[in-house]
């Protein structure tokens, strides 16, 4: 018996030590680059010259004027999709270190998977109870939220979405409505990439469209985008593979469409994880020096790949500041400012070997 | 008296430990014992609730059901679609329900006349309709209901939502039968020892299939209660519910191996495991450290169950 509760005590000790370095190990380095981005700014700012986030920081201060009062302490809110994708924690960085900024505080929460939508309209109806004057939704689908969103208008608390939007049809005909949005433009990630190897390779030629999960928002609208920049610029599209964002699929595809079609001038992917598939196939065939290739999304391996000269280019979308704007367009909605139609305009960029020096602060 | 508590130990403890967890909370946060989140609790673990009842009978006949995660989305796949074609409210929820319960009465089919493990079983089930889900919805989300439809997931009758009454009246028609009918005795009977409950002349594989179907009809109401809830029918609506009613069912005092139930036991743990979510959510902490809670609390309680168990067969 001694032995046994001996066994459960280092099994809960063992699941204790776990949760604590595991809370030590997550915040610490979670500090330090930005306290190094911090110093780098005011070093840049003095020498005068201004990298890529900077300049789209300071975007969003213009695009946002006027901008709100600070130091009124209110309690925000925001509920994100889910925190085991670094695009959602980068996030949630935006949100916590401009609610500093401006003096306020902001609670992040997020669901424990991409699927649990019952799961984050419980997390809001739970937020409603505690005073929050304004959340942030990141709703997992367009009707997820509904219910809780017209309890929030009753209660009095504003609701703005960030990145993934609500079936605002839905959301009327249920008799509620959302004070603004911040919506990413996935048509221009498409616009922005063809327009790339459009600038980049003058003569119009053969290209293709390398595109993620079919029915998906972002990844329809990026590859309705890069097709139509290219159809208007008289470019052959001579395939459009939906490849799920699946490395492997891209590489595939990429095999097929470069046996078939020798002269191709290049690729746009739906992201960069299928990119650098396709980047992969290329070389195997020994064709990339021909062929272009352009993702979205700016991951570190797509910077690697940039660097290394494997890569050509990518379109970067900066998660902090959409966190940063939510915080800024809440305070703003707060204030009895009109937001219903701000935000929709996040800071996107295009990244190749010219500019990913600049690159090191994005986030 | 000393026999009460002697048999309902493990109960009384799970009693303790949801009383400690709401002193604690209700210290640490104003906000817990307000009506308004004590409903929100209540509420959100309805789902839970109902999946468990269901999970507590197959689980203590010895079996396991890895399908009702599954069976949630499918079956409001099936009431998403019939309502959107034009079937009134009631009749698509009727329909919704009895697909649910046909794929339990084939999952206990399956494990109780082709003798397959109902392991493999469910956990084939599971694969086989989250891929038809995805076949026919082309993985969209169904939505726009009526509001006899929506009524049922996010209505109140008087101060109460609607799925506090269905899943509380679930739990309690579970726990009569249960305790009190003649199905939950054999189903107990078979879980103790299978081959003696067939020797003495008893109907396993038709029991099987029974608490199988009444396991399904359970999922096919919470599938019910998601969809009305979320006014959508989400083609991964559910995905990984089957190990929270797995859990919940565990730490309420039935045995993994069969032979113990407790239904009470199932709604009270379910109850534990809703407030934690809750309180972390008000208390601001990460939902990661709400995972690694459950787990823990989890592991002590089936050591605590078990060790009671091994001391009384000792004796």
């Amino acid at each position: 018996m001694k032995k046994k509760f001996l066994g459960l005590l280092l099994c809960l000790a063992l699941i204790f030590s776990m949760t604590v370095m595991g809370g030590c190990s997550n915040s610490e380095p979670a500090e330090e680059p930005a306290e190094e981005t911090t110093e780098e700014a005011a070093e840049t700012t003095e020498s005068g010259e201004q990298t890529v986030f900077q300049q789209a920081l300071a975007q969003v201060d213009v695009d946002l004027a006027p901008l709100p009062e600070k130091g009124t302490g209110v309690n925000l809110g925001a509920i994100e999709s889910t925190l085991s994708n670094s695009f959602w924690v980068t996030m949630q960085e935006g949100y916590e270190e401009a609610a500093e900024e401006y003096g306020v505080t902001v609670d992040v929460q997020a669901t424990d998977s991409d699927t649990d939508t019952a799961g984050q309209l419980g997390i809001l109806e739970d937020m409603l109870v505690k005073d929050y004057k304004a959340i942030a939704v990141s709703p997992l689908t367009g009707d997820c939220l509904i219910s809780g969103i017209v309890q929030a208008n009753q209660d009095d608390v504003k609701i703005i979405t960030t990145g993934n939007e609500v079936d605002e049809e839905a959301l009327a005909a249920a008799g509620g409505a959302i004070a603004g949005k911040i919506t990413v433009d996935f048509y221009n990630q498409g616009v922005l990439g063809a327009q790339y190897i459009i600038d980049k390779v003058g003569t119009p030629g053969k290209v293709a469209v390398i595109a993620g999960n079919e029915g998906g928002t972002q990844a329809d609208a990026r590859r309705d985008g890069a097709k139509d920049t290219f159809e208007k610029a008289g470019y052959e599209v001579v395939s459009v593979e939906q490849c799920d964002f699946d490395v492997q699929k891209a590489y595939d595809a990429a095999t097929a469409i470069i046996e078939a079609n020798p002269d191709l001038i290049g690729f746009t992917c739906g992201n960069d994880d299928m990119a650098l598939g396709v980047v992969k196939a290329l070389q195997e065939k020994e064709m990339k020096d021909k062929v272009m290739v352009v993702g979205v999304d700016f991951t570190a391996e797509a910077k690697a790949a940039i660097q290394d000269g494997s890569y050509d280019a990518t379109v970067a979308m900066s998660p902090y500041l959409m966190g940063r704007e939510g915080i800024i367009i809440m305070l703003k909605a707060l204030e009895g400012q009109d937001v219903s139609s701000v935000g929709d305009s996040t800071p996107m960029a295009v990244v190749d070997a010219s500019n990913v020096a600049q690159m090191d602060d994005w986030k | 008296m000393k026999r009460f508590l002697r048999e309902h130990s493990y109960t009384l403890l799970l009693v303790g430990i949801l009383i400690v967890t709401i002193v604690i909370l209700s210290i640490a946060s104003p906000y817990f014992l307000s009506w308004k989140n004590c409903r929100n609790i209540l509420n959100q673990s309805a789902i839970y609730l109902v999946l468990s009842v269901g999970m507590t009978f197959v689980i203590c006949m010895g079996e396991i059901d890895l399908s009702v995660g599954a069976i949630i989305g499918f079956s409001g796949m099936i009431m998403g679609m019939l309502c959107v074609a034009g079937v009134p409210s009631l009749l698509a929820v009727l329909l919704g329900l009895m697909v649910a319960s046909a794929i339990g009465f084939t999952n206990g089919f399956l494990v109780s006349y082709c003798k397959i493990n109902s392991f493999i079983v469910t956990l084939a089930m599971m694969t086989i309709l989250r891929g038809v889900i995805l076949v026919w919805t082309n993985a969209k989300p169904i939505y726009g209901f009526s509001d006899i439809f929506t009524f049922l997931g996010s209505g109140k009758i008087g101060p109460v939502n609607v799925p506090i009454v269905l899943s509380l009246l679930i739990a309690a028609v579970g726990a009569v039968i249960l305790h009190k009918t003649v199905l939950g005795n054999y189903c107990l009977f078979c879980g103790t020892n299978e081959l003696a409950a067939n020797r003495a002349g008893i109907n396993v594989r038709k029991y099987k299939i029974m608490i199988f179907t009444i396991c399904g009809l359970c999922a096919g109401i919470a599938g019910l209660i998601v969809t009305a809830r979320l006014n959508s029918a989400e083609p991964l609506a559910g995905q990984g519910y089957e190990m929270d009613a797995i859990a919940a069912t565990i730490l309420g005092g039935t045995s993994m191996q069969g032979g113990k139930g407790n239904v009470l036991g199932t709604v009270i743990a379910c109850l534990i495991l809703n407030i934690l979510k809750n309180g972390l959510v008000l208390l601001s902490i990460s939902s990661h450290y709400q995972e690694v809670l459950t787990g823990a609390i989890l592991i002590v309680a089936v050591f605590i169950s078990e060790s009671n168990k091994r001391k009384r067969s000792e004796v």
